[in-house]
């Protein structure tokens, strides 16, 4: 079967988009290059021309309008953001604008703009170049949320959103962009709202957004060995969040733990929790358990960041300390 | 002598505007316009209060009548209109209908957005106008429409209406910036009336020379006495002509003011942010006023040609007002859905649905590089 990483997976996307439909443009900042960010707009330029595929200034905020304008005369931009921290600077695009184009146009004018946010994560990215903020666009009506983990879901829900009528925004985690798997050649779909899930363990549901749900399937693997079976379920998009698997996964395991990438405080883990509680709390076996990032901004040095970044270590510790308290 | 608010008012009365050299329609259409735009206005603001039908905040356009109506007369219908808040006489200026304004100002079902937007953030894209409340947010999406068209080989252009307090915000300067980088069908239209709210352009700005500024960019720029309404039209004129000829962008800085307070219409002169003289000046010289002035003396207008022009206006407004008071409220079944577009239909038609696959976790995590 056909392997690609996740980044040629993203590279494969946009190509294919691109030819299917002469209104796809791809905006952003060393695009046209040959590294063409992390690989995934490599050839694009060569392929499509300097009119599709646009170098755009640092002028993050500009881009998105004009993304938004261009989107007005049909046309389907996509942004992409080397580092999601750079994108701070589109946030009135994006909020006032992109978000709210259909709502405060009584549905008749959509603004089908696709934004790619890169985050990074290690080798000392720091504070500045390891936000991931997905919680925060997904508490914004208007806005399609996507963190795909896999190769395979990635050029699904890009495709889905460039051909989607809705501005979607397509958070990608560095760390995952070597790792692979199988990708099948035609355009497909993955949709929005439609979480996956690994494994049919009832002792657990694990519940994983993006980076963290390679850490949680090497999680549940070690479970096994406590004899614990647990199910994974990686959200894949958040917005809008497929709160019906979620609670699905949870009234069969009656436990859950959330693995968020993201800061602890005010995330999508405190969502996700009530979701599940909503419905499902006088029937948990345990009060929830959520692993984040600490309600720190990112630090720079190597021990720091291993302190810092949930591993599959100390998620499994957190679990069976829960479990034994429980 | 370099056009500024304080060289305009320090010249006295304007004297120079000039009915000759123009069509006799055209004239008749300018004046037209801003007699409506202004009966318009005042009958809003006379209904207002204590009706308190009319409940969002409203940016009435007295005194600033003769940018739209110059632009009334250039923009063709598949062109671009992008405006911020004070956005009544672009809105008419697309030829947007009445009745849609107001009932949408009333909160109605029937208003331009079904009660979704009111006045400020009003859109119509059946007429391709797009208002926005955000100062500065809409000139970038007009640069951005002005891609879109030159890269589908259109004639039409994107207008941008603004006030100079758009050119407070960096986004404004990187949106100017990109116009002229990729030579964009836009023209930037600049309403300079002086204030932003209550605090004036020097106390904003550190130099009262946003036309040089903008110019250092790399884009025409025309300063020009926004309430000459021949003068305003030829200049839009000039310059809707040469953009849409592809030869770039170009900036229109109209000296105008406004005669209301900034919002609603509540005056707000008891703030004291303006001197009365200041006001004075542009009250004696109105657009309307000054264009009006020239049409008598020319036999182009007489009192009973403007008494049907009036008789006529009149009537649509009363329409529109009863048309809005008597049109229904809206109502929500989904909330959710209203932010979201039901529509997958492209999507449907070009991409297969996915089936699971299996992923391996035991890969090693991506160091991150440079690029």
């Amino acid at each position: 079967m056909r392997e690609l990483t996740f980044a040629e997976s993203i590279n494969e996307a946009l190509f294919q988009v691109m030819d299917l439909s002469n209104e796809v443009l791809v905006l952003g900042q060393l695009v046209d290059y040959q590294p063409g960010v992390f690989g995934t707009t490599t050839g694009l330029f060569e392929k499509f021309g300097k009119e599709r595929v646009r170098d755009f200034p640092v002028s993050e905020s500009a881009m998105t309008s004009a993304a938004i304008g261009a989107s007005l005369v049909g046309l389907r931009p996509v942004l992409v953001h080397q580092r999601l921290d750079f994108m701070m600077y589109s946030l009135d695009a994006i909020v006032n604008w992109l978000s709210l184009w259909r709502f405060k146009s009584n549905g008749e004018s959509g603004a089908p703009v696709t934004i790619r946010a890169v985050v990074g994560k290690g080798w000392g990215q720091g504070p500045q170049h390891s936000k991931s903020l997905h919680s925060w666009f997904a508490h914004l009506p208007g806005l399609r949320v996507a963190v795909p983990a896999t190769a395979y879901d990635v050029k699904g829900l890009l495709m889905e959103s460039i051909l989607g009528e809705d501005p979607a925004i397509i958070i990608e985690n560095r760390s995952l962009f070597s790792m692979k798997t199988h990708v099948p050649e035609d355009p497909y779909r993955v949709r929005f709202g439609q979480a996956c899930i690994f494994g049919k363990g009832t002792d657990l549901s694990i519940i994983c957004i993006g980076v963290m749900v390679p850490v949680a399937l090497r999680v549940a693997a070690m479970l096994v060995e406590k004899d614990i079976r647990a199910q994974v379920v990686d959200l894949r998009s958040l917005s809008p969040l497929d709160k019906e698997r979620i609670c699905e996964s949870v009234a069969q395991t009656r436990r859950f733990v959330v693995l968020d990438p993201g800061w602890e405080a005010f995330g999508a883990s405190g969502e996700i929790i009530s979701v599940v509680c909503e419905e499902l709390a006088g029937e948990l076996e345990a009060n929830p358990l959520r692993v984040c990032l600490p309600n720190s901004h990112t630090p720079m040095s190597s021990a720091l960041e291993a302190m810092y970044y949930p591993t599959e270590d100390t998620v499994l510790q957190r679990i069976l300390e829960w479990l034994n308290i429980n | 002598m370099k056009l500024s608010h304080e060289t305009i008012v320090q010249s006295g009365p304007y004297s120079e505007v000039s009915i000759e050299g123009f069509d006799k329609e055209t004239v008749l259409k300018l004046y037209e316009f801003m007699v409506r735009l202004r009966r318009c206005e005042k009958a809003l603001m006379q209904e207002y209060h204590p009706a308190d039908e009319i409940r969002c905040p409203v940016h009435f356009t007295v005194g600033q009548e003769s940018v739209s109506a110059g632009l009334s007369q250039i923009l063709k219908e598949s062109d671009y209109m992008f405006s911020h808040h004070r956005l009544h006489g672009y809105f008419l200026a697309k030829k947007a209908p009445m009745r849609a304004l107001f009932a949408e100002m009333y909160g109605r079902e029937t208003g331009a957005n079904g009660g979704k937007a009111g006045s400020q953030d009003i859109s119509m894209s059946s007429v391709n106008f797009f208002g926005g409340a955000i100062v500065a947010g809409t000139v970038g999406i007009a640069v951005g429409t002005a891609m879109g068209l030159k890269i589908k080989g259109s004639s039409s252009i994107a207008v941008t209406g603004f006030g100079e307090g758009a050119a407070d915000e960096g986004a404004f300067w990187e949106a100017v910036n990109y116009a002229v980088l990729s030579r964009l069908p836009v023209l930037f239209v600049c309403e300079n009336n002086l204030y932003a709210t209550f605090s004036p352009q020097h106390k904003r700005q550190a130099r009262d020379n946003l036309s040089a500024r903008v110019g250092a960019f790399g884009v025409e720029t025309h300063s020009i006495f926004g309430n000459d309404a021949t003068a305003v039209y030829d200049t839009l004129a000039y310059a809707a002509e040469k953009v849409r000829s592809g030869k770039g962008p170009i900036f229109i800085e109209a000296y105008t003011y406004r005669w209301n307070g900034h919002v609603g219409p509540e005056g707000d002169d008891d703030v004291g942010y303006r001197p009365a003289a200041e006001l004075k000046y542009w009250k004696q010289n109105c657009p309307i006023h000054l264009l009006e002035k020239k049409m008598y003396e020319a036999g182009l207008i007489t009192d009973e040609i403007l008494d049907v022009m009036l008789e006529k206006i009149d009537a649509e407004i009363a329409d529109a007002f009863a048309f809005a008071k008597s049109s229904p409220f809206p109502d929500v079944e989904d909330w959710e859905r209203m932010n979201y577009s039901p529509d997958e239909s492209l999507a449907d038609r070009l991409l297969l649905d996915a089936k699971p696959v299996d992923f391996d976790q035991y890969q090693e995590f991506a160091i991150p590089k440079p690029y």
